[in-house]
């Protein structure tokens, strides 16, 4: 449906960009309850393979296959949420970082999923588009009707400070195991989307940078509310593009201005740190990030700022609250 | 001051103790609390008072002794459950949640009464057509701004909870702790810092807390606001319960004033 509005770059541009939106949304789900995970990769491995082994293996369609590297993914980060309730901050950190190590191990040594060879030739899904496009969509209603739910509130207490929440009556218990299994549910969706579009999958996809991407989203784009996941990834999918068609207006400035000293370095300076990969990605990752927490430690959307933005397109509830 | 009676209990303490280390915070400690009355607990700094709330509460688990509220033993529930049960509080060092409007903190009282699973809140609360507000939140909403009107702060009711003044945020742990609807409140202060004007509003407040079927245990310094109100007064000392009655008994207890010498404080 969607796919034909754009050329194949475009295309997948955008579908990866999705998965990064749907994968920062996993991210988020937790940390609404105050729980920071480095295994969202791991959990996106899960669904990725289970999809890919449905598909390929059990000769099950996309779509439900879908749907059951959901629901293992859900049930397995049950019982990753239940050792995790009892930790915080940095142990919490390192328990799920172990988590998604032990995932990419077995993804690597186990011969059933392709083991160091990877995991070929996985059914393309000719729908990703339609499929990422109606999932954030679906995220975003569900995130933004959460925001402004009792439940939503609950898990924003637990955030802000867990003993007056459970003392206040929420249950803290459930409501953290629900947050962390329904940012593993969508985790695993994320992987499958993903196995379906790259059709390739290996160890080395869902390594621990891939989980530190995926705060940085939250990071970058604000961690209080649910615009945030969907800008930071929006966002850190831009940038690499936007410098790269910066590098193709570089090219159109004429030969004779930048052929000599000092102009030629500045040039091929530019020239080099536009063409924005891997390492270098990498590099500009860690400078936003330091520039972030100096600027805008709260991410670029916080509720205050949102807030200040809308005001204007509600004057009307505003003058209710004066008189 | 209203006649003390053997009316029924609604929460009796056996033999309670707490340990840290080799030091007893509380030292088989057992009180009946009866229903409808406010019941004052006093003693000098470091008796006990706190810790006897984190047990009551369950934010600490007691070394021994029993916790018996309303004829059950509550020793094994979690903190969440027994606010679910209707023992409610306030924190001594206010612990306001410091993002959330101080309509939306007293709603997160509201929530384990409204939506007693999470499973209900998210069926009944999110999981419902967008665009328009679930009937339970419009419930919830009103609920709170009686509460807030109640305790005076409905005019601030979409500031941020952490920007009230201290006495402000006072009123606002007790609002929070009432929308749990509970059937006993355990006040931890509440006086601690407000003005001469805004307690003397709290003696009002707590008396009519009392009058809408509460049962108040009061932890309190100010001993104007203590003898005033309370129905019984229980004073601890070292852990250990060292007298209990009326505040006429306990004002000329020698035990009591013993255990206040060299605080400076009239009794």
């Amino acid at each position: 449906m969607l796919d034909s509005l754009f050329d194949g770059y475009t295309r997948s541009l955008l579908i990866f960009a999705g998965i990064n939106v749907i994968a920062a949304y996993s991210f988020y789900a937790p940390y609404k309850t105050g729980q920071v995970s480095l295994g969202q990769a791991g959990f996106m491995a899960v669904g990725a393979y289970t999809s890919a082994v449905m598909t390929q293996k059990f000769g099950m369609p996309i779509a439900p296959s879908l749907a059951v590297a959901g629901a293992i993914t859900g049930v397995l980060g049950v019982a990753v949420g239940f050792p995790a309730l009892r930790i915080k901050g940095i142990y919490l950190l390192l328990l799920t970082l172990g988590f998604s190590e032990i995932i990419t191990v077995v993804a690597l040594s186990w011969d059933y999923v392709g083991g160091a060879q990877g995991f070929p030739n996985i059914a393309f899904n000719r729908f990703s588009l339609d499929y990422v496009a109606a999932l954030v969509v679906v995220l975003i209603f569900f995130f933004a009707r959460l925001e402004r739910s009792s439940l939503g509130r609950a898990m924003d207490s637990i955030h802000q400070d867990e003993t007056a929440a459970e003392v206040m009556g929420v249950d803290v218990v459930r409501t953290k195991l629900f947050a962390f299994g329904l940012g593993a549910v969508i985790a695993g969706v994320a992987g499958a989307l993903f196995a379906h579009q790259a059709t390739y999958l290996d160890s080395n996809t869902f390594g621990i940078m891939a989980s530190v991407e995926v705060l940085m989203f939250v990071v970058v784009g604000g961690g209080s509310t649910y615009w945030g996941p969907f800008v930071g990834a929006v966002v850190l999918n831009a940038i690499p593009e936007i410098l790269r068609s910066l590098r193709d207006w570089l090219e159109l400035v004429p030969v004779s201005w930048t052929n000599f000293y000092p102009m030629n370095n500045v040039y091929d300076f530019l020239h080099n740190f536009l063409d924005f990969e891997n390492a270098k990605r990498l590099i500009a990752f860690g400078l936003i990030l330091i520039v972030m927490m100096i600027f805008r430690p709260d991410g670029l959307v916080t509720r205050d700022a949102l807030r200040h933005l809308l005001r204007p397109l509600q004057f009307w509830r505003w003058r209710t609250h004066r008189a | 001051m209203r006649e003390v009676t053997a009316s029924k209990l609604c929460l009796a303490i056996e033999g309670l103790t707490k340990r840290f280390g080799g030091f007893y915070a509380l030292n088989d400690l057992s009180m009946e609390v009866a229903e409808g009355h406010i019941h004052a607990l006093i003693g000098p700094n470091g008796a006990g008072k706190t810790t006897f709330f984190n047990l009551l509460t369950g934010v600490l688990p007691a070394d021994s002794g029993k916790i018996i509220f309303e004829g059950e033993v509550v020793d094994d529930v979690r903190p969440s459950k027994r606010t679910a049960r209707g023992i409610a509080r306030t924190f001594q060092n206010i612990r306001l949640f410091p993002h959330l409007t101080v309509l939306e903190s007293v709603m997160i009282g509201e929530h384990c009464r409204v939506f007693p699973s999470v499973w209900k809140a998210l069926s009944k609360g999110v999981l419902q057509p967008p665009f328009r507000e679930a009937p339970e939140e419009v419930q919830m909403r009103a609920s709170a701004r009686e509460l807030l009107e109640f305790l005076g702060l409905d005019g601030k009711r979409d500031q941020k909870a952490s920007d009230l003044p201290y006495g402000e945020q006072r009123k606002l742990e007790m609002a929070r702790a009432l929308a749990t609807r509970p059937k006993l409140l355990l006040l931890d202060e509440p006086a601690a810092g407000m003005n001469p004007h805004e307690t003397e509003e709290l003696d009002e407040v707590i008396t009519r807390i009392r009058d809408r079927g509460t049962t108040v245990i009061l932890v309190e310094h100010d001993m104007r606001l203590v003898m005033g109100i309370s129905d019984r007064v229980t004073v601890i000392n070292f852990g250990t319960k060292i007298a209990d009655g009326t505040p006429d008994q306990i004002q000329n207890d020698p035990v009591v004033i013993e255990a206040y010498l060299g605080e400076d404080v009239e009794l």
